[in-house]
């Protein structure tokens, strides 16, 4: 068992369970409060994972205990809300009635409903029938209804920045990381190593159904980062003009090995991270453009598979 | 809580296109056959549309129609996934579910009965006003027994398809030796068609009862998980 809280508000033991392809075997695992992501691709059972905890998937096997009580009990169900990729929501009504319906049921006071939506920037959405409703909106306002539950503890969500309304993307971040400070266990599923770095303060790896490693988002990184050519900054340039300039000064630049073209920005690829950094800096000093942003791109999952002997280890729960 | 819960499956019936259109399309063709009934004279005009028409065509169809749009053209336990989403029991969701199609399809039954009654009177028919009560109750009871048999066809398949086999089975087995499985043998001995189960109108009456509860029963459990 891989235990990395005390006093766990999800506990899970020797969980066996599937669904279509994919499958889960003998994970064991526990999460207090926080923000936490289970990294992986969909096929490695992230999102299974996330479906056992909210009650949606009888495990084969196994104990799955979500506060303290059986995750399809329903009081256990009260308190979980979970959005994944084809988030539904009752689909013959409006988006206040859908609060006002989801507010009766976990059985906490009504709050008004704008100002729920507000936190997210989807107000303008609160008299839309949810028919109407983007794939990515439904998703938003599954997760403004999460995110201002007085009653949720455990929010469940993911790929946080896929299939998500435009407005919710800027404010989610912080908003996870409030949510977690209060109290609620906050878990991302995702196959981004850059998001699942970005949200959580720990990870847990999920390879082919099979819990890998858990560990914080530097260690999962650090054998990357130290292996190769592999540091990518993105700068991002206030005028698109400027490209050509800055790629010129970039390529003078010894710590720069390579440089790529993108739209309204280049990414410049080297050894050493804090090098690179530097070199940009130089690179728009001399080529006297604006710089909007500088950004690490992190890799993806496949090429930090490849690259990081960590997450090629599997350790399989004795 | 049950009141939260039947919101969904009520706005679906109330909102959504599909039931008008299934209600308004299936209540035409039986008000259609009985004007022409009436006009060609016909002296047992209300029963031979109530039997030939409303019992053995409208009323299955018209409860298929309804239920489909009650679950939102997907299985029941699908159909209710986004109530459990905020902490509803599945069974119990898909017991309202099955509770509001129930009523509707008896509402929507026992217009179409009463109204046909009245509109395909024939001299041989007993008096109109209580030949329509009885004609309303007669599809209320129908109506209900149907939405229950089809909500316990809805718990099959991914997406519901057990609900057309269900519909199959129906017609197939209704005049068969099987036929008091089915509600429709009992709904047109109640009507005064022929009686495939060889019951009493009384014995009818409960068999459609008991099998509108017990697929109700069956449909609610099979949706736990």
């Amino acid at each position: 068992m891989i235990d990395g809280t005390n006093g766990a508000s999800i506990a899970i033991d020797s969980l066996v369970a599937r669904a279509g392809r994919t499958v889960l075997t003998r994970v064991s695992l526990s999460w207090g409060s926080g923000t936490h992501a289970i990294l992986g691709a969909r096929e490695d059972g992230g999102p299974l994972l996330m479906a056992t905890l909210a009650g949606r998937v009888v495990p084969r096997s196994g104990a799955v205990r979500v506060l303290g009580e059986a995750a399809r009990s329903p009081g256990a169900r009260r308190q979980v809300a979970h959005i994944p990729i084809e988030a539904s929501l009752p689909d013959a009504l409006r988006v206040d009635e859908v609060l006002a319906l989801a507010t009766t049921l976990r059985g906490e006071p009504t709050q008004d409903h704008a100002a729920r939506l507000a936190m997210l920037g989807l107000e303008a959405l609160v008299d839309r029938p949810v028919r109407s409703l983007l794939p990515g909106e439904v998703r938003a306002v599954a997760l403004a209804e999460a995110l201002t539950s007085a009653r949720v503890r455990v929010v469940l969500l993911e790929e946080p920045f896929v299939t998500m309304d435009a407005r919710a993307i800027g404010r989610l971040p912080q908003l996870l990381r409030d949510r977690a400070e209060q109290g609620a266990v906050v878990i991302v599923a995702t196959a981004s190593v850059g998001d699942a770095s970005d949200l959580a303060q720990d990870h847990v790896l999920l390879r082919r159904g099979t819990l890998v490693r858990r560990g914080g988002a530097q260690d999962l990184l650090a054998g990357f980062w130290q292996d190769g050519n592999n540091a990518r900054l993105r700068v991002v340039l206030r005028d698109e003009d400027d490209g050509r300039a800055l790629a010129a000064a970039l390529a003078r630049q010894p710590a720069v090995v390579a440089i790529e073209r993108l739209a309204g920005a280049l990414c410049a690829r080297g050894r050493d991270a804090e090098a690179l950094a530097r070199a940009a800096g130089h690179a728009a000093v001399e080529a006297g453009v604006d710089v909007a942003e500088l950004r690490f791109d992190p890799p993806s999952l496949d090429e930090a598979r490849a690259r990081t002997p960590l997450l090629q280890t599997e350790t399989r729960p004795s | 809580m049950t009141a939260a819960l039947a919101r969904l499956p009520f706005a679906r019936l109330t909102r959504g296109v599909a039931a008008w259109v299934t209600t308004g399309a299936w209540t035409m063709l039986a008000f259609a056959v009985a004007i022409i009934a009436r006009a060609r004279g016909a002296v047992h005009g209300a029963d031979l549309v109530l039997v030939g028409t409303v019992g053995a065509l409208v009323l299955p169809l018209l409860a298929y129609g309804l239920v489909g749009a009650a679950i939102g053209g997907r299985s029941l336990s699908t159909s209710g996934a986004s109530l459990v989403a905020f902490g509803a029991a599945p069974a119990s969701a898909a017991a309202v579910t099955i509770a509001i199609a129930a009523v509707g399809c008896a509402a929507a039954g026992a217009f179409v009965a009463a109204g046909v009654a009245l509109v395909a009177h024939g001299l041989a028919d007993p008096a109109p006003a209580g030949d329509a009560l009885a004609s309303a109750y007669v599809g209320a009871l129908g109506g209900g027994a149907y939405a229950c048999w089809f909500s316990l066809g809805a718990t099959f398949g991914r997406r519901g398809g057990g609900r057309a086999l269900f519909l199959v089975a129906d017609w197939v087995l209704g005049t068969t030796a099987g036929a008091i499985l089915t509600p429709r043998a009992h709904l047109l001995t109640l009507l005064g068609g022929p009686s495939a189960t060889h019951l009493s109108g009384r014995s009818s009456s409960v068999a459609l009862v008991f099998l509108a509860g017990a697929c109700a029963l069956m449909a609610a459990k099979r949706c736990r998980t």
